[in-house]
């Protein structure tokens, strides 16, 4: 288990009657890549508000790195990007300066560093002329500036085209891998989320249902062969002739977790067994699916 | 407080069309004096003076005003510097220090272009004459940092761009003061020596030899600092706008 990095205890945030936040547990552990996963007003955005102090909780705490340092002080050691917030009339560079200067950092070739790193270095060109990808890039470069120990990223794919998506995916991994930074990636885009994310948290109505490892989420989105018989422990026996060994059994109800192209020989022999086969099916829950079963609802996460 | 000050520093020297607005603004202040200069007399240099400078805190105020306040608010820098852990205490302070020192350059600068524009048409101000200018240019100095501070108020409690420089402009041009006054002469004419026209006027004769500059200084320094107050208090409360 990693130290935690961020820890959020009971979190509630209330907008007169309206709960945006509800008893929120989160814990993020030092080099994770947290990915928290909700629907659009589900409560991602004032979470993060929260942890970065940009809206006071009703109650609760948030604790960042096990609380050894205050709060205000251990958000300036943190990189975030709510919606890229640059001054219009600056180029990239001279924003990215920007902050250099207001952060006090003292390394003057970090900007241009960053800017290599998210593919802005040749651009001229102020923000308010910039596309929606080119501004998101700017703003993980802004996030990343100061090498934070922990990154906070809101929605950083959103509006981006299908190559400005890849290559954001591929700042973080890199950034990642590089510097072992730990992420706080939100997105309503689950299966984006799936290629990058080591920790996936659930959120709905604003309470966190679900924090789950991504090895833990794809045991239980993998896919399957599930078999029903009428003796569980003769089909086994069958199963076992096949070298079919990876099966679990509930009732008379088997599901197998291998030798899911095998269908036709493993139906033939559960047959000539003598067991009676009622059902014999693929089964694969895909990542939307598991969402939706843990929110309990129908619309797109 | 001194990164932030950098900070934006570096920001409005790389904010090209500053440099342009008082470049026009510039221009325009020498062809209005040239057209005027076959009217002039000796009082010319100091009443032509005492009528432009009042354009000053709407014309160049407002310009800074929307440089260091509202562009935090339009390009949501605000929430940048917050969630980076500035404290929004710094934040107002340091605003209002540069709004007083960018401000104190302007009218520190405007006097020696009006006195040179003046020589060169052959009508060079005497020393008095310098003396009455750089009062007038104080006055309007600290109206300017006064009417940032009140608005400041608006900036950090709504948090809306609008309101504040539509709020800063109606102070600028003295039509919330002047309200204010034609109130006041009914119900309480005493009041209309604290409003901040009075006062910087106090001020400009203190400055210029006539009356004590105590009084005045305390209740100017005690009204900006009221109005800082107030903005931080603001700020504290309203959460920030997305």
């Amino acid at each position: 288990m990693t130290q935690a990095i961020l820890r959020t205890q009971d979190l509630t945030k209330k907008y007169g009657e309206f709960t945006a936040l509800d008893k929120v547990s989160l814990n993020l552990g030092e080099g994770d890549i947290y990915g928290l996963v909700g629907r659009n007003g589900a409560g991602k955005t004032t979470l993060f508000k929260c942890v970065m102090g940009l809206a006071s909780p009703t109650s609760g705490t948030i604790t960042i790195h096990a609380g050894k340092t205050h709060l205000s002080a251990a958000r300036k050691k943190m990189g975030f990007m709510i919606n890229p917030s640059f001054f219009s009339y600056l180029k990239a560079r001279e924003n990215l300066e920007y902050l250099r200067r207001v952060k006090g950092l003292k390394d003057t070739g970090e900007v241009k560093r960053l800017l290599k790193l998210v593919e802005l270095d040749g651009v001229k060109k102020p923000f308010k002329a910039f596309s929606l990808g080119m501004k998101q890039r700017l703003g993980i470069a802004g996030a990343l500036l100061g090498s934070p120990s922990l990154v906070v990223l809101d929605e950083p794919i959103n509006g981006l085209d299908p190559q400005g998506i890849i290559d954001m995916r591929g700042v973080i991994k890199n950034v990642h891998a590089q510097t072992g930074t730990t992420f706080i990636i939100s997105s309503h885009i689950l299966s984006e989320l799936d290629l990058v994310a080591t920790q996936f948290g659930f959120i709905d109505h604003g309470v966190l249902l679900q924090e789950i490892s991504r090895r833990d989420l794809h045991e239980h989105t993998k896919k399957s062969l599930v078999i029903e018989v009428d003796q569980a422990d003769r089909a086994l026996v069958a199963l076992e002739s096949l070298n079919v060994r990876d099966v679990s059994v509930d009732g008379n109800r088997l599901t197998l977790a291998t030798a899911l192209d095998r269908c036709p020989e493993i139906a033939r022999a559960l047959v000539e067994s003598g067991v009676a086969l009622f059902d014999l099916h693929r089964q694969e829950t895909t990542l939307e699916e598991y969402f939706m079963r843990l929110v309990g609802g129908d619309h797109n996460a | 407080m001194l990164k932030l000050m950098r900070g934006e520093l570096y920001r409005l020297l790389h904010k090209k069309s500053m440099y342009i607005y008082f470049g026009a603004l510039a221009v325009t202040y020498a062809l209005v004096v040239y057209v005027r200069s076959g009217g002039f007399s000796a009082q010319s240099v100091v009443s032509d003076a005492m009528n432009f400078f009042n354009f000053l805190p709407a014309l160049a105020g407002g310009f800074l005003f929307a440089a260091l306040y509202t562009d935090d608010l339009n390009s949501k820098n605000l929430i940048a510097l917050v969630g980076f852990g500035v404290s929004k205490t710094k934040i107002v302070v340091t605003r209002f220090i540069l709004m007083a020192l960018l401000s104190a350059l302007v009218f520190a600068l405007v006097p020696l272009f009006h006195g040179m524009l003046y020589t060169l048409l052959g009508w060079a101000p005497a020393q008095v004459a310098w003396t009455t200018i750089y009062a007038a240019s104080l006055k309007y100095f600290l109206m300017t940092v006064a009417f940032a501070a009140l608005a400041g108020i608006v900036v950090y409690g709504l948090q809306r761009t609008t309101f504040s420089m539509v709020l800063y402009i109606l102070l600028a041009f003295n039509v919330v003061s002047g309200l204010i006054t034609v109130v006041l002469k009914t119900f309480a004419p005493n009041l209309s020596n604290y409003l901040m026209a009075s006062i910087s006027d106090r001020i400009m004769l203190a400055a210029m030899g006539s009356g004590s500059l105590v009084t005045p200084i305390v209740l100017y320094v005690a009204y900006v600092a009221c109005a800082g107050a107030l903005s931080v208090l603001a700020f504290h409360k309203k959460e920030m706008e997305f």
